[in-house]
């Protein structure tokens, strides 16, 4: 389509995590940076040429490039390759842009780690693995590639490898990923199997049952709905997305995903390998279309996850911890305005994208800024922070910029794309989402102005040196603040409905009026509340609320425990009923088995040394008894 | 008649030679089931090599023999009987030989030859001289050839190795 | 005067097993040179008979067994050059004891 061929955008991240991670790292970590920079910024470019022909071309999908990979019968042939769609051509450029500004960020924020150079190759694949999920045509690719996905998270979060609490992490995420996989697994080969048996009828038979665009087509979606098992499918491919996109109750994983630094959680943990569930259900929601009861399911989790998790944020001190139940809650967001939509009321799939596209800035600047912050006062504890508006003027307006956007403020994109979620659910008729969406607004702007007053106003609580202040981050660590700041102030005037939309078209611009005054109520609320509790010196109020509210406010604070019920259910139930006894089994029997057939050839063989005596006469007669024995065996040939 | 009896000589002899406690008595039964053998030769009528077998095998091969029980003095080990699980064994081995060399022998029908009157020649002493040193494609004369190296050959390495050391 | 051919070729048996019963017996290295010595006249007797029985007009069974002479005399003085080796070394020629292919 542009200059070059569609597939570079998968393999220019490849190459570049194959020739920093095998060769560059070993040689110069920074050289390994700079090398990873520029692949991912000339992926950069490339994506937005890319989205910027598709979308002036105004076809609605191409299948860019593809080759046959397996074939399992002559119905049933998987393809890879790279499908540029309006939802892919968003994807790319989301993903490309954040990894870049990340990359070009990490350049000083890791600048000083050992581990520089595997830093950025394992940021390049994933910047694959996510690029190559985001263009699958298929289902198999793209589960592939959401392992892939998984590897690289594992890795990344686990980067601080020599921390105990870094590895249990990066276990964790991947444990409880791929144990949701397994139900993705399911429904891609139960959906597969279905789609096997749909008549095909004029759709062209070039089509797998694991193709999107096969998936996709109405007749088929007509035909597969009237077998009953759609929605079982459905569900539990909803179970892998609800994994990947720490979605209750599988969100355990992603506050400990903190642990890996600052960068990793900018560019994984909220721009992109969590919307990855996000991705799925859009792109196969023609699918949940066919099947409410599915849909149903989607929008309750979804919003039964926002505000279990906002709840939670506003007991956090450690600042990437609230960030991180700031992802659930607005992830639960994204996931709840799917679960709205249908064809009569098709809102609610553009807000989903729409607050997917501008949480990215904004969240991945609000984690770049906590980096920021983290590299001057060497805390997480926002106990500990405090006045550094001062100090850090770049970092104190760009967060700012990022808060007031997360709160749905006028003229920041948050505004645009979470008010057209609660239209989404207003109009559809989805009153309660409405309300505890509402709700959930006014906690979000809380606990974030919480953290914002907390941090850069008030005096400064650090237990460090009085005479050593913390100084603003050099200047490439700041530039892609700066740039995502402008981002998250402009990216919510972009006609976004005329891009990704569902059924049919819908007018972007004209904004519902109760919803964006009921919204922008609460976040005022929330704010001010923040501001009159956390701005001050004084915290004898928030004392009194905490007491106040007693036993519940330590449960909450606590997470609801649920990190310590997955703990004893896995310890004690798993580990000592299930595993213990395979383990058993696999040590006793299988190892047994293994050394007895070792120890059996041991003892043969020192029997058989028995016959060799040295003695000629012995030999003699072995000889004389084998020459008998075959004369008597074959004396017909010999007479 | 004889025949039996030359038979019976020369089972006789080389049974006591086999089983006989002391090694030079065993060389003097091998001594005269060999001489028995030439005269069985001479039955069948191969007068030259019946007296090659005297000269050549009794007169030198055995004394040889003899020579080696003296020089290797042997006789240390001439009251030493094998064990009865090995005479056991090479009983058992031998007569089983025996049957199968017996039973395969006889389903050849071998009943229909006999020995050969006087309307067939035996071959003379001329023919064999010419066997030996012939040219022709029946002739013998490489073997010939091969043999008297094989015997300069066997002198020469028997010398070299068993000769002294130098001191 | 006659026999048939079978009768000679079950007494050169005989003196071939004969001899396989010495060779297995002797715990001496002369002795079965001896037990030795008794099989290749089997075998040499074998060869005239059946050949005299056979093709009495020719002469080739004689040319062999006069070549199995030969190298019977040859062999059994090559035996005792490696006897004499052994006696050098103060052993006796005993051949249960030279059993050096057991390990």
């Amino acid at each position: 389509m542009v200059l070059l061929p569609t597939w570079m955008i998968l393999a220019i991240p490849l190459l570049s995590f194959i020739i920093n991670g095998l060769f560059v790292r070993r040689f110069s970590g920074h050289l390994a940076a700079k090398i990873g920079t520029i692949a991912i910024g000339f992926n950069f470019l490339f994506s937005l040429a890319l989205a910027y022909y598709f979308f002036q071309s105004g076809e609605l999908s191409t299948l860019e490039w593809h080759t046959e990979w397996l074939r399992f019968q002559s119905n049933l042939i998987i393809h890879i390759g790279v499908m540029i769609d309006p939802l892919s051509a968003m994807m790319l450029v989301v993903v490309n842009t954040i990894s870049f500004f990340v990359h070009i960020y990490s350049l000083g924020y890791m600048h000083d780690d050992e581990g520089v150079g595997r830093f950025f190759s394992y940021l390049s694949l994933f910047t694959f693995s996510m690029l190559g999920l985001v263009v699958a045509p298929n289902l198999f690719q793209m589960y592939v590639f959401w392992e892939l996905v998984g590897v690289s998270s594992f890795l990344l979060i686990g980067f601080y490898y020599t921390k105990p609490s870094a590895v249990s992490a990066a276990k964790k995420a991947f444990i409880v990923t791929r144990f949701a996989d397994l139900g993705f697994l399911i429904g891609i080969l139960l959906l597969g199997y279905l789609g096997l048996s749909v008549n095909q009828g004029q759709i062209s038979s070039v089509y797998s049952p694991l193709d999107f665009l096969f998936l996709n087509n109405p007749d088929v979606g007509l035909q597969l709905a009237s077998s009953g098992l759609l929605t079982t499918g459905l569900l539990l491919i909803f179970i892998g997305a609800a994994g990947k996109s720490a979605l209750f109750p599988l969100h355990i994983w992603l506050p400990d995903a903190m642990e890996g630094p600052t960068p990793v959680s900018a560019l994984i943990h909220a721009a992109t390998m969590v919307v990855a569930g996000v991705y799925l259900v859009a792109r196969l929601f023609p699918l949940f279309n066919l099947a409410p009861v599915a849909l149903e399911v989607v929008s309750w989790v979804g919003l039964f996850t926002s505000l279990f998790a906002a709840v939670i944020a506003c007991t956090q001190d450690d600042i990437k911890r609230v960030l991180a139940f700031s992802t659930l809650s607005q992830i639960g967001y994204m996931i709840f305005a799917l679960g709205v939509a249908s064809d009569l009321y098709p809102l609610g799939y553009t807000a989903s994208l729409f607050h997917l596209f501008t949480h990215a800035f904004f969240k991945a600047l609000l984690f770049l800024g906590a980096g920021s912050i983290i590299h001057a006062v060497h805390t997480n504890d926002v106990w500990q922070m405090g006045g550094l508006k001062k100090y850090m003027p770049i970092t104190h307006i760009t967060f700012l910029v990022a808060v007031l956007s997360i709160s749905g403020i006028f003229p920041f994109s948050g505004f645009f794309s979470k008010d057209e979620i609660l239209t989404a659910a207003l109009e559809s008729g989805h009153m309660t989402h409405y309300l505890v969406g509402l709700f959930v607004a006014l906690l979000t702007s809380f606990y974030m102005g919480r953290i914002y007053f907390l941090t850069f106003w008030g005096q400064s609580r650090s237990h460090e040196n009085a005479s050593h202040h913390p100084h603003e981050s050099t200047w490439v660590m700041t530039l892609p603040l700066v740039l995502l700041a402008i981002l998250a102030l402009s990216s919510g005037w972009l006609p976004f409905a005329n891009y990704l939309w569902f059924a049919h078209k819908h007018d972007h611009h004209s904004l519902n009026m109760t919803v964006a005054f009921s919204g922008t109520l609460a976040a005022i609320i929330g704010l001010s509340s923040a501001w009159f509790l956390y701005s001050k010196n004084n915290f004898s109020k928030v004392q009194k609320i905490q007491t106040g509210m007693g036993q519940a406010y330590q449960i909450i604070k606590a997470k609801f425990y649920f990190d310590e019920l997955y703990l004893f259910v896995t310890h004690k139930i798993v580990f000592n009923k299930i595993a213990g006894p395979i383990a058993w089994f696999d040590k006793k029997v299988v190892d047994g088995g293994v050394d007895l057939t070792g120890e059996m050839s041991q003892t043969f063989g020192q029997k058989l040394t028995l016959i060799q005596t040295g003695q000629v006469q012995n030999y003699i007669i072995w000889f004389i008894v084998g020459f008998i024995t075959v004369l008597t065996l074959y004396y017909n040939t010999v007479l | 008649m004889i025949i039996y009896l030359l038979f019976f000589l020369v089972a006789f002899f080389s049974l006591l030679a086999v089983s006989s406690k002391s090694l030079y008595h065993s060389a003097i039964y091998l001594m005269g089931s060999l001489s028995v053998t030439a005269g069985l030769y001479l039955i069948l009528e191969a007068e030259f090599l019946a007296g090659i077998q005297v000269l050549v095998y009794v007169g030198g091969i055995l004394v040889l023999l003899v020579f080696a029980l003296m020089l290797t003095q042997s006789d240390i080990l001439v009251n030493d009987q094998p064990t009865f699980t090995k005479k056991i064994m090479a009983f058992g081995v031998s007569t089983s030989v025996f049957a199968l060399g017996v039973w395969l022998l006889s389903s050849l029908h071998l009943h229909s030859i006999i020995l050969p009157t006087a309307s067939s020649p035996a071959p003379s002493i001329k023919q064999l001289g010419h066997a030996f040193l012939s040219v022709q494609k029946n002739g013998y004369i490489l073997a010939f050839e091969i043999i008297s190296v094989l015997l300069l050959t066997v002198l020469i390495s028997a010398i070299v190795i068993a000769k002294k050391e130098k001191a | 005067m006659n026999s048939h051919l079978l009768e000679w070729l079950i007494m050169s048996l005989f003196i071939f097993c004969v001899g396989i019963y010495g060779l297995l017996t002797r715990k001496s290295g002369v002795g079965l040179l001896i037990s030795l010595e008794l099989m290749i006249n089997a075998g040499a007797l074998n060869f005239i008979s059946i050949h005299r029985f056979l093709y009495p007009a020719q002469v080739d069974a004689q040319v062999f067994v006069l070549f199995v002479i030969a190298i019977a005399a040859a062999e059994v003085l090559l035996a005792l050059a490696l006897f004499m080796l052994l006696i050098k070394k103060q052993q006796p020629v005993d051949i249960t004891q030279l059993n050096h292919l057991k390990h």
